[in-house]
C-alpha cells in the first residue's frame, strides 16, 4: 500500500494527525489553562479571593470539619447500584479514612474521606466498598465553603484536558489516550518525513502564501518545542498507565499484586486491614511537627501537602503525612507514617530508587506541583505552541486540497475547515464564554455550575454551527469568513469578561495589580486582555491579507530565505 | 532575589545564543544585514552561540534545584528560538542590537 | 480511495491500535512477572514497565503502517501478545505457589 517509509509516515502524520488533532487541540489548550487552574478558580469564585495558606492545625481546625463531612449524593447513588440491598441513611455512615490536600497556590483546602458501608457487593470481586465525600474548607476559619460553586479552573478546564469531561465508560480518557499516542506518532513521523529540521528552526515567512507560511509555523512550533510536546504526551500516558490505560496489575496480575500488598504491609508495618479494636486519636499536630522536623533534618524543610488517615478510630489506624512538592519537580512525597493512637513513627519512607525517581520526575514535570512562576508561564507557552502546531496542521490540510476539491466538487476541505474553526476560535470562545456566564449568573443561583457548563457547550455548539453555515467559500477554494468573525467576537467577549469582573466584584486591574495586589485575578484579567488583542490583530490580518506590493518588497528583502524552496 | 537575577541572566544568555545560532545561517544573516554582503565569520558565531547555550544552563542550575533547572532550561530554549524566529520575520533590525557584542569583539 | 485500499488501510489502523495494544499488554505482563521472578520489587517492576510500555506501543504503532507484510505484522502482534500473556500468567502462578 505504501511504497516507502516516508510515504507511510506521511499518511500516519496527515490522517491520524487530522482525526485526533481535534482532540489534541483540546488537550493542549485546556492543558495550558490548567497550569493556572487554581488562579482561574479564584477569578470564578470571588468569595475565595484570599491568600494561599499552609495546611491548618488538624486538632484545632480540621477535626471538627470532618464531623460535618457527608457522603456525596452522586456517589451514594452510584454505590447503591453496586451493592445488595439499600444503603443506610447517609447521616449514620461513619468515616473509615480521610484526607486533606493543599498546594502553595491554594487559598482553600480540599478535604475528603471514605464512609464505610455494611452492604455486600453484587460482584464478589468488587472490593471498592465505601462511599466518598468531599468538601472545600476555608483553612483560616474552618468553615465549609459552598461546594455548589463550580471550580471552573480545577474542576472543568483541568479535567477537560485529560477526559474531555466525557465520563461515560471513561470514554473521554481513552480518546485522549489515543490522541496522546498519535501525538507521539505524529512527532516521530514528522521528523522522518521532514529531513531538514534544524535548517528551518528559525524560519517563519508570513509574507509567503498561506500554505508556505503555515508550513513554516507548523515546522517551527513543532521543532522548537519538540521535547515539551514529546514529554507531555508521553507522561500523560504514564500518569494514567496503571489505573486506566494499562491496568495489568489490577487485572491480569491482580493475584500477584495482592500478594505483594500483604507482604509490603508486613514489611512496612502499615496495616492493610483494621484490627476491629476501637482506639483514640493522638495529637495530629504533634505528628505534623515531628514530620517537619525530620524533613528539615534531611535538608528538605517544607510544608504539609497531603495528610491522610486510614482505619479511623481503630487500633490499626495510621496517619500519613506528605511534604508539599514546591522546590522539586517530584510531587508530594517524603511520606512519614504515624500510629494514630499513640503518635509514634511507624515508618519513614526511604529515599526513592532510580526507577521511582525517574517516574516521579516524569509525572511531576507534567503535574507541576512546584513553586516556580516562570516555569509555569513557560509551560503555558509550550502548550500554546502545541496548539499552534496542530492548528497550522489543519490549515495545511485544507490549503493543500481545497483547490483540487473545488474542481472535483468534494466537500472534504470545507468540512475540515469548519471543524478547524470550531476547535480553534470556537474552543477559546467556549472557554471565555463560560467565564462571561460565570460573571453574569447570580452567585446564589442554585446549580450555577450546571448553567455554566451549559453555557460552555452552547457557545461551542453555536461556534460550530456558525463555522459550518459560513463554510461554503472553502468549497470554492476561498477562505471561510467564520475565522475572522469568530476572532472579532472572541476579542469582544474577552474584554467584556474583564469588564464584568470589575462590575460584579469591584476588582479592576489597577486594584489587583497596584493598590491591593492579587495576581491570581490580575493574571486572568491580563490574559483575557492579551487574548482580545491577539484576536483583534488576527481579525485585522484576516480582513486584509498581505498586499501584493508588500509581499513583493518582503520577497526581495528576503530573497535569500527563499533559497529553501 | 538572587534566583531572579540568575534567571534573568539565563533568559538573556538563551536569547543571545539562539540569535547567533540563527545568524550563523547565511539566509538569516541576509535578513538582518541585507547590505553587508556575506556572512563574516560563521564559526565564531556558532562557537559563541554554543558557549552561551551552556552558560544559560549553568545560570539555570544556579537558580534552582537541578531537576527543576533542566525543565526551565529546555523550555527557555524553545521560547528563545521562537522569539528569534518571530524577530527575524517581523523586526529583523532588532537582532542587530543583539549582534553588537560580536562586532565589539571583531573591532 | 477504492474499496481495496480502504480495506487495507482499515486493517493497518486496527493492527496499529488494537494489535499494538494487545502486544503492549502482553509485554507488560511478561515484563513485570519476569522482573519479580528475578527478585525485583513488584512496584518497581510495575513502574519500570509503565515507562517502557508506551515506547514499545509507539514503535509498534508506527511499524504497523511502515511494514511491507501485514501478515507478518499480525503474526508478531497477535502471536507475540498471546505467547507473552501465556508465559506471564504461568510465571505468575508459579510465583504465587
Amino acid at each position: 500500500m505504501f511504497n516507502s517509509l516516508r510515504m507511510s509516515m506521511g499518511w500516519v502524520h496527515t490522517w491520524m494527525g487530522l482525526v485526533l488533532g481535534f482532540v489534541l487541540m483540546i488537550c493542549f489548550f485546556f492543558g495550558a489553562l490548567s497550569v493556572f487552574d487554581r488562579e482561574i478558580d479564584r477569578w470564578a469564585i470571588p468569595d475565595t479571593r484570599f491568600e494561599p495558606q499552609p495546611m491548618p492545625s488538624f486538632d484545632e481546625v480540621l477535626k471538627p470539619v470532618y464531623e460535618q463531612l457527608r457522603p456525596d449524593p452522586v456517589d451514594m447513588a452510584a454505590t447503591e447500584r453496586r451493592v445488595v440491598g439499600s444503603l443506610p441513611d447517609p447521616e449514620t455512615l461513619e468515616l473509615e479514612s480521610l484526607f486533606a490536600y493543599t498546594t502553595h497556590r491554594d487559598p482553600v483546602l480540599l478535604i475528603g474521606g471514605e464512609f464505610a458501608i455494611p452492604n455486600e457487593p453484587i460482584d464478589p470481586t468488587d472490593d471498592h466498598q465505601h462511599v466518598h465525600g468531599r468538601a472545600t474548607v476555608n483553612p483560616a476559619t474552618g468553615e465549609l465553603l459552598n461546594d455548589d460553586a463550580l471550580k471552573i479552573g480545577s474542576d472543568w478546564f483541568y479535567p477537560m484536558h485529560f477526559s474531555l469531561n466525557f465520563n461515560w465508560m471513561m470514554l473521554g480518557y481513552w480518546i485522549v489516550g489515543l490522541a496522546a499516542l498519535v501525538m507521539l506518532a505524529g512527532l516521530v513521523s514528522g521528523v522522518i518525513i521532514h529531513r531538514k529540521i534544524f535548517r528551518e528552526f528559525f524560519t517563519f515567512r508570513p509574507w509567503k502564501n498561506l500554505f508556505r507560511s503555515s508550513l513554516d509555523l507548523h515546522n517551527m512550533t513543532g521543532v522548537v518545542a519538540l521535547p515539551f510536546h514529546f514529554f507531555f504526551a508521553f507522561t500523560a500516558l504514564v500518569i494514567f498507565a496503571s489505573n486506566i490505560y494499562l491496568p495489568v496489575t489490577h487485572t491480569t496480575l491482580k493475584p500477584l499484586h495482592e500478594h505483594h500488598e500483604k507482604l509490603e504491609a508486613a514489611r512496612t508495618g502499615l496495616p492493610h486491614e483494621p484490627a476491629g479494636v476501637p482506639a483514640p486519636l493522638a495529637s495530629v499536630d504533634a505528628m505534623v511537627a515531628e514530620a517537619k522536623r525530620r524533613w528539615a533534618q534531611r535538608d528538605m524543610a517544607g510544608e504539609v501537602g497531603f495528610l491522610s488517615m486510614n482505619h479511623l478510630g481503630d487500633e490499626n489506624g495510621y496517619v500519613s503525612i506528605y511534604r508539599a512538592g514546591s522546590d522539586r519537580v517530584a510531587l508530594v512525597g517524603e511520606g512519614i507514617h504515624f500510629k494514630a493512637s499513640t503518635g509514634e513513627v511507624i515508618r519513614e519512607e526511604p529515599p526513592r530508587s532510580a526507577v521511582s525517581s525517574i517516574d516521579e520526575f516524569l509525572t511531576g514535570l507534567h503535574l507541576q506541583h512546584f513553586e516556580h512562576w516562570m516555569l509555569r508561564w513557560l509551560y503555558v507557552f509550550g502548550g500554546l505552541l502545541g496548539a499552534v502546531c496542530i492548528a497550522t496542521g489543519f490549515v495545511l490540510f485544507v490549503e493543500k486540497r481545497k483547490a483540487r476539491h473545488a474542481k472535483t466538487g468534494s466537500q472534504g476541505s470545507r468540512i475540515v475547515d469548519a471543524l478547524a474553526v470550531t476547535t480553534v476560535t470556537g474552543m477559546v470562545l467556549a472557554a471565555v464564554g463560560m467565564l462571561v456566564a460565570n460573571r453574569l449568573l447570580p452567585a446564589d443561583l442554585p446549580g450555577k455550575g450546571q448553567w455554566e457548563q451549559i453555557a460552555f457547550w452552547s457557545v461551542w455548539a453555536l461556534a460550530f454551527l456558525h463555522a459550518a453555515w459560513r463554510s461554503s467559500p472553502v468549497a470554492k477554494a476561498r477562505h471561510n469568513p467564520a475565522w475572522r468573525e469568530q476572532s472579532l467576537l472572541l476579542g469582544l467577549l474577552s474584554l467584556s469578561a474583564v469588564g464584568l469582573n470589575w462590575i460584579t466584584t469591584g476588582d479592576h486591574l489597577i486594584k489587583t495589580v497596584f493598590t491591593d495586589t492579587y495576581w491570581a485575578v490580575a493574571g486572568v484579567d491580563l490574559s483575557l486582555i492579551a487574548t482580545a488583542l491577539i484576536a483583534f490583530f488576527a481579525a485585522a490580518r484576516l480582513r486584509a491579507p498581505v498586499s501584493e506590493q508588500k509581499a513583493d518588497n518582503a520577497l526581495s528583502r528576503n530573497k535569500q530565505v527563499n533559497a529553501y524552496d | 532575589m538572587t534566583e531572579t537575577i540568575w534567571l534573568i541572566a539565563a533568559v538573556t544568555a538563551a536569547l543571545l545564543s539562539m540569535s547567533w545560532l540563527a545568524l550563523a545561517y547565511e539566509s538569516h544573516w541576509q535578513q538582518v544585514f541585507p547590505e553587508s554582503g556575506t556572512l563574516p565569520n560563521r564559526r565564531r558565531l556558532k562557537l559563541s552561540a554554543w558557549v552561551f547555550l551552556l552558560l544559560s544552563a549553568v545560570f539555570c542550575l544556579n537558580a534552582d534545584h537541578p531537576s527543576m533547572a533542566v525543565l526551565v532550561w529546555v523550555m527557555l530554549l524553545a521560547v528563545a528560538a521562537f522569539s528569534v524566529a518571530m524577530m527575524l520575520s517581523h523586526r529583523p533590525a532588532l537582532l542587530k542590537i543583539i549582534c553588537l557584542p560580536l562586532f565589539a569583539a571583531k573591532a | 480511495m477504492n474499496s481495496q485500499a480502504a480495506l487495507q488501510t482499515t486493517n493497518r489502523i486496527i493492527a496499529a491500535i488494537l494489535g499494538g495494544y494487545a502486544f503492549t499488554w502482553g509485554f507488560s505482563v511478561l515484563g513485570i512477572t519476569s522482573l519479580v521472578a528475578l527478585g525485583i520489587d513488584f512496584h518497581e517492576a510495575e513502574t519500570g514497565l509503565s515507562l517502557i510500555a508506551f515506547l514499545v506501543f509507539l514503535g509498534l504503532f508506527l511499524w504497523a503502517f511502515a511494514a511491507k507484510s501485514m501478515i507478518r505484522v499480525w503474526l508478531v502482534l497477535a502471536g507475540g501478545a498471546a505467547i507473552m500473556m501465556l508465559i506471564g500468567t504461568v510465571l505468575q502462578n508459579s510465583l504465587l505457589s
